[in-house]
């Protein structure tokens, strides 16, 4: 009886502490922990610089998840565009491609930097100037921070320029000598020297621009197509077309790539990231054939170039996150280098220059260590400021070029024809 | 199964209950957008400033739309383009249809079923295919061009009067089967008594086609015609894949529906994209009356 | 005469090459899709079958949750499929066998939206997805698309010409209910219309990629275009995976294509003929 009795009230004891335990785990809250979710919009190949980001940034929040929303990148523009136009679902970093920061800056959906309590100030010295200077909006405000750059570069094949007698120095005194190494190759091995004369337009015209002046446009919306840059450019480009050094193909179309595999361009005007392409896969059996040297006549430029933001719009809790979340990418720099090294990013971190790496030899460059001479390269590159018509204007460029080449147009009109036609989109 | 008295509708009120569901999405998946765009119409507005940034500006963007060249340049493109792939679509869809009418009996489905294909074929996969095969020295068509015609490799993509034609054939590559699907389906309900009749009458193949099908296929005719015309006038998908959404060496290949799309979303002008919408609706709604009145029956009985 | 005998063979024989010409970029995705893709961007390009294709499957399902795409796609076409059928016959039935108010109006000014360019709808469609908490949700695909004016256009079209009034009235008479009627009679007689209305909203659902990319936010959630595109970089598309990628969504198209294939010849008859 006793026993019984015993093991009745141990049979009530024990529910009544169950039930006690899963009160106070049911109903106790969370720790204060809580699972938070910063979302990072991104494009190929930035999702992946940021996806490998996350294990250092679980080590620092290990309670902050990070989701990385990809699209394709003109999908992902489109998607960013809307998105801040409502500012509805936002996301907490977005990532921009430098010909869009621009714009979006202008349109002052994205946080200034500057401002308390990002101060962006304080740590602006440790990145390369032009490209903290790319982001900053008329107002002085700086809309995001770069996490890579594209330093511009000339690949040239060695062995064809071997074959037609022409020297790395000839290439690169001035454009003039590199339109006439154009003759020579030509001539000698019956290559071409670029694949197209729009290429060499498009890094002419960035050559001496005032301050003041933006590409198209100066600050004014004034017009200038019509300075001598264009005219120069233009010219240039036309002799280019009459001496037929320029393969007429466009870049990432099928006679590009065939030309890289069979030798039939000997130069290319790009960003040293396409290096790594050509070794990976747009032409791996080309490999120890190339060199790459700085632009002809002492001209510097970008190619490409990733930056992070916050959208105004976004979850105000989540801004002080995303933003060290922006500092883990931009400023350390570990993980520069380690997405210098998987995607080919260059770093926009000064801090990362110093590392060995760079001077380390690049097999399909004919074991040149190219990096070096790339880093000087982001020192000196100038940051061209922003129209928002400037997309317009290149087209319209592009297009009175092409009369120039293939039609024979006049220079002087074709240039004053576009002059009007900007002139009435200008003030819009 | 007697529905309760109440439940049951009456003649009069049964039009407005079966169209509810209809008319509730769309009342606001559709009105909402086209309230939207009409007041966006008369607005200056980039897009990433946000909605307060919209400042009222009356008529100018449609003043700027009227005076701006490249809209009257895209307006051009589209009518050539419409009727370029149009009207071969429609010309090569009738004698095909009739043809596989009379001709394939076992073979039907799968005949009709390579000309449909293009149809449901996706942008991508066509994008990637129709660069590939429009290559300058490489491509299919150059090659097969090449053999038949000789002559040098044209450059589909590169010079702006070749653009157009490559996108006339890809459009009436990937329609044409779609039209023959709906001839084909209008020939099969013309009575054979029609065409014995008219054999033993004397008339030969040619005049039957002329006097017995097509008048039969006119309505059908009609059918297909209004949405190749909406569905030309409002072209985007094949030049936008083929010209890698900018519209092609002097914008020879710009629609207007693709200079909307790049006014809106690449040069940031949403006030004036609006305007050039309404613009082109209103030209689609003239021209699709004038389609409507072509294909009027004269007298009652068609 | 001579003509006449002439004609046959050379008519099958051109209508045989337009048939090869029709499925040669079909012909060559499918190759492409089993291609890495340096191959791919050679030239010539490759003409027969390669071996990367499970190199490329493996990439595709490691770059995007492609089976779950896929499935995306699926219940977001079917759904829309369904709702289009019954919400478009309603509708047609409605405008064709019944006088009311406005009828003509109303068609009309339906028939008008269909002109106007879908993308200039995104920004206010976002913001009733917003205000309807519909973002990232599938619903936000299926239903919108089940007010399609072509839908109705080809219903009324129909509607019009197959159904005969007496018929209905006959079952009125018999004291059938108007939901009844429309249940009972004249969808059945709708049959073919309505494979084919449901091919095409199929297709054109499957293939969409613009309503995917204003609502959904996760990649978990889109459907086969937008994952497909989003394999797409600036510089470094994996295009034989993408290639792979495409001739796999293709196939449930041809599926249904081959199994409605007599529906659809039959079905868009009755419409147009008057």
């Amino acid at each position: 009886m006793g026993q019984q009795q015993q093991v009745r009230v141990s049979g009530r004891a024990l529910w009544r502490v169950r039930l006690l335990v899963w009160g106070i785990v049911g109903l106790a809250p969370f720790p204060a922990a809580a699972q938070q979710q910063l979302t990072v919009a991104a494009y190929p190949a930035v999702d992946k610089i940021v996806e490998a980001a996350i294990p250092a940034w679980k080590k620092l929040h290990p309670h902050v998840a990070i989701k990385v929303v990809s699209r394709q990148f003109a999908d992902h523009h489109t998607a960013m565009t809307t998105a801040l136009s409502t500012r509805f679902y936002l996301p907490d970093v977005m990532a921009l491609e430098v010909g869009y920061v621009g714009r979006f800056a202008q349109g002052g959906g994205l946080e200034d930097l500057v401002k308390p309590p990002y101060n962006i100030r304080s740590v602006q010295a440790q990145f390369v100037p032009y490209a903290l200077a790319q982001a900053t909006a008329r107002t002085g405000a700086i809309v995001a921070v770069p996490t890579d750059i594209g330093p511009g570069t000339l690949l040239v094949r060695t062995d064809v320029l071997a074959k037609a007698g022409v020297s790395e120095a000839e290439l690169t005194k001035s454009w003039e000598s590199y339109v006439a190494a154009g003759v020579k190759i030509k001539q000698g091995t019956g290559a071409y020297l670029m694949a197209h004369a729009r290429d060499m337009k498009n890094i002419l015209i960035r050559t001496g621009i005032q301050p003041g002046e933006g590409l198209y446009f100066d600050k004014d919306s004034k017009v200038l197509v019509t300075s001598p840059r264009f005219v120069r450019a233009f010219e240039l480009a036309r002799e280019v077309r009459r001496n037929k050094l320029d393969a007429r193909v466009s870049e990432w179309s099928n006679e590009w790539s065939e030309g890289f595999k069979r030798g039939t361009l000997a130069t290319q005007l790009t960003g040293a990231w396409l290096a790594g392409h050509l070794n990976n896969w747009l032409a791996p059996g080309t490999a120890g054939k190339w060199r790459a040297l700085q632009l002809p006549e002492g001209a510097f430029a970008a190619y490409g170039g990733t930056f992070l933001a916050i959208p105004r719009g976004a979850p105000a809790a989540n801004k002080p996150l995303a933003w060290e979340f922006i500092k883990l990418l931009t400023l350390d720099r570990e993980l520069q280098l380690q997405a210098f090294k998987s995607q080919d990013a260059f770093p926009a971190l000064l801090s990362s220059y110093d590392d060995p790496f760079f001077e380390q030899p690049i097999a399909f460059l004919g074991g040149q260590a190219a990096r070096v001479q790339w880093r000087e390269a982001t020192q000196r590159i100038v940051a061209v400021s922003v129209h928002k018509q400037d997309a317009f204007a290149g087209e319209v460029i592009d297009t009175e070029l092409d009369k120039v080449l293939d039609q024979g147009k006049d220079i002087p009109t074709a240039l004053a024809d576009a002059a009007r036609l900007l002139a009435k989109r200008a003030n819009r | 199964m007697k529905l309760p008295a109440f439940l049951r509708l009456s003649p009069e009120i049964t039009p407005y209950v079966l169209l509810s569901p209809f008319a509730i999405l769309f009342f606001v998946f559709g009105m909402f957008p086209l309230v939207f765009s009409l007041y966006l119409a008369f607005q200056s507005w980039e897009p990433t400033s946000g909605l307060s940034a919209m400042q009222f500006v009356g008529f100018d963007n449609f003043v700027f739309s009227l005076q701006d060249e490249w809209f009257w340049k895209s307006l051009k493109n589209t009518a050539w383009l419409a009727v370029a792939s149009g009207v071969p679509q429609h010309l090569v869809a009738i004698p095909l249809a009739v043809f596989i009418h009379t001709s394939f009996k076992r073979l039907r489905n799968g005949v009709v079923g390579a000309y449909f294909l293009p149809y449901i074929t996706s942008t991508v996969a066509i994008a990637i295919m129709f660069s590939s095969l429009f290559s300058t020295d490489y491509g299919v068509v150059n090659t097969a061009l090449h053999a038949l015609f000789g002559g040098e490799n044209i450059d589909w993509l590169g010079q702006p009067e070749n653009i157009k034609p490559a996108i006339a054939m890809i459009v009436f590559w990937r329609y044409l089967g779609f039209n023959v699907v709906l001839y084909l389906a209008a020939l099969q309900t013309i009575p054979k008594d029609l065409y014995e009749a008219a054999t033993m009458d004397g008339a030969g193949r040619l005049q039957q086609f002329f006097y017995i099908t097509l008048p039969s296929l006119k309505p059908m005719i009609y059918f297909g015609v209004t949405l190749s015309v909406i569905g030309g006038l409002q072209l985007f998908e094949e030049p936008f894949i083929l010209t890698g959404g900018r519209g092609g060496s002097d914008q020879s290949g710009m629609t207007t529906a693709i200079y909307l799309y790049r006014m809106a979303f690449d040069f940031n002008d949403f006030g004036a994209a609006s305007a050039m919408s309404w613009l082109l609706f209103f030209l689609v709604v003239i021209l699709t009356y004038l389609t409507n009145q072509a294909f009027k029956p004269r007298n009652a009985g068609g | 005469m001579n003509s006449n005998r002439l004609a046959p063979w050379a008519a099958y024989v051109i209508v045989g090459v337009g048939a090869l010409i029709m499925l040669a970029p079909f012909y060559f995705m499918f190759v492409f899709a089993t291609q890495s893709r340096t191959e791919i961007f050679s030239l010539p390009p490759p003409m027969w079958f390669g071996d990367d294709f499970f190199n490329n499957l493996k990439i595709l399902t490691e770059r995007i949750p492609f089976w779950r795409n896929l499935g995306w796609s699926l219940y977001v076409a079917v759904a829309n499929t369904a709702l289009t059928l019954l919400f478009c016959s309603m509708g047609g039935y409605a405008f064709g066998c019944f006088d009311f108010r406005y009828k003509n109006a109303l068609f009309a000014f339906v028939m008008a939206t269909m002109l106007l360019p879908s993308f200039m709808n995104m920004i206010p469609t976002f913001m009733i997805m917003d205000a309807l908490g519909w973002i990232d949700q599938p619903r936000a695909l299926y239903i919108p698309g089940a007010a399609s004016a072509f839908g109705i256009f080809l219903m009324r079209q129909f509607v019009t010409t197959s159904i005969p009034k007496d018929l209905i009235e006959a079952a009125r008479m018999d004291g059938c209910s108007e939901l009844g009627i429309y249940w009972r009679i004249v969808l059945p007689l709708l049959k073919p219309a309505l494979g084919t209305l449901g091919l095409i909203t199929f297709i054109a659902s499957w293939n969409n990629f613009i309503g995917p990319l204003i609502v959904m936010r996760s990649p978990e959630n889109y459907t086969l275009p937008l994952a497909l595109r989003s394999l797409q970089s600036p510089v470094d598309t994996e295009w034989g995976a993408l290639m792979t990628g495409s001739a796999i969504a293709t196939i449930p198209l041809v599926v249904l294509f081959m199994l409605s294939s007599r529906q659809l010849i039959s079905g868009l008859t009755a419409g147009a003929v008057k």
